[in-house]
């Protein structure tokens, strides 16, 4: 889903970037507040995991991939904040150095992953209700995972249909459907993925699961 | 810092297991461009290791599996950094 340069728009580039830039300020400000010193070697280990599950893509149909974007679960591990800073962190790195997705379309990716999939935190704890049961938690995790990437190709969907590379092919109507089509699939990997890391973390370590800490309100 | 290592031991040899089973098909986005007959220009700016790959190197998995734990161990350093300026000393 990495958007790469010259398929957005100046517009659109600036208005994602003063928007993701907006949350990064937000995500900072309140991480600050609320972690123990002891979450860095964490946040350090998760990021890296997701960079390298991101480079694994799997096979969804009809000659067509999707990888583990990984948004809910590293906020299952580490909280909404220090969520979407650390994806930023994947993002940036992937930009700088691999050449996966563009500099200008940073913005879009940053909103489109790291805060969509940070805040898929706030999906997780509504739906959970009870966190002390862990099969209703498990549940809301793999739907929240399933929505953070629909809800990231829906975005994505929208940026490059109002740009005008795509809008001459047809614009939004076109490219939302078909970026919804294949990542409606493609979060069905996703929401497999996460749901079976967080209930084996849960069962081997579960004081990992930051995120679920906060749920139940053991944090400070 | 040993309880650290071992995931992160972990994470390299699943990506070394993994890279030849890794789908070389476009990605969801990567197929509604070409689909719609959209063109990828070649990237404004191409990193050192475009598309995951060390350009001095032939064998396309070492090539993979270099770049790869390149990336692991440089965002594994950077997130470091920001987890220590985010978080709370002596607690």
């Amino acid at each position: 889903m990495h958007i790469p340069d010259g398929f957005l728009s100046p517009a659109i580039c600036g208005l994602t970037y003063a928007i993701s830039t907006a949350f990064l300020v937000w995500s900072w400000k309140k991480a600050r507040v609320t972690y123990p010193r002891s979450l860095a070697p964490l946040l350090a280990v998760s990021s890296a995991f997701v960079f390298a599950a991101q480079m694994i893509n799997f096979p969804i149909a009809y000659g067509t991939s999707g990888h583990l974007v990984g948004g809910t679960f590293l906020s299952i591990l580490l909280g909404p904040y220090a969520a979407i800073l650390s994806m930023t962190i994947v993002l940036m790195m992937q930009a700088l150095f691999f050449a996966d997705g563009g500099i200008f379309t940073f913005g879009a990716n940053v909103f489109n992953m790291a805060v969509i999939g940070g805040l898929s935190f706030f999906l997780v704890r509504f739906l959970t209700k009870d966190p002390k049961r862990s099969d209703r938690f498990f549940l809301s995790v793999f739907l929240a995972s399933w929505l953070s990437v629909v809800s990231g190709a829906l975005a994505c969907g929208l940026q490059i249909g109002f740009s005008p590379v795509f809008s001459d092919a047809g614009g939004i109507a076109v490219t939302v459907p078909a970026m919804l089509f294949w990542h409606v699939l493609i979060g069905l990997g996703e929401a497999a993925i996460t749901t079976t890391l967080i209930s084996q973390l849960h069962r081997l370590q579960p004081a990992v699961l930051n995120g679920l800490a906060i749920l139940r309100g053991e944090t400070t | 810092m040993k309880r650290h290592l071992r995931p992160l031991i972990l994470i390299v040899v699943c990506l070394a297991v993994l890279i030849p089973f890794a789908s070389n098909a476009p990605d969801g986005l990567e197929r509604v461009a070409g689909t719609l007959g959209i063109e990828e220009y070649a990237p404004t700016w191409m990193g050192l290791m475009p598309d995951y790959t060390l350009p001095a190197i032939d064998n396309p998995y070492i090539s993979t599996l270099l770049a790869g734990t390149f990336g692991i161990f440089l965002v594994l350093g950077i997130a470091f950094i920001l987890g220590m300026a985010i978080t709370k000393p002596n607690k």
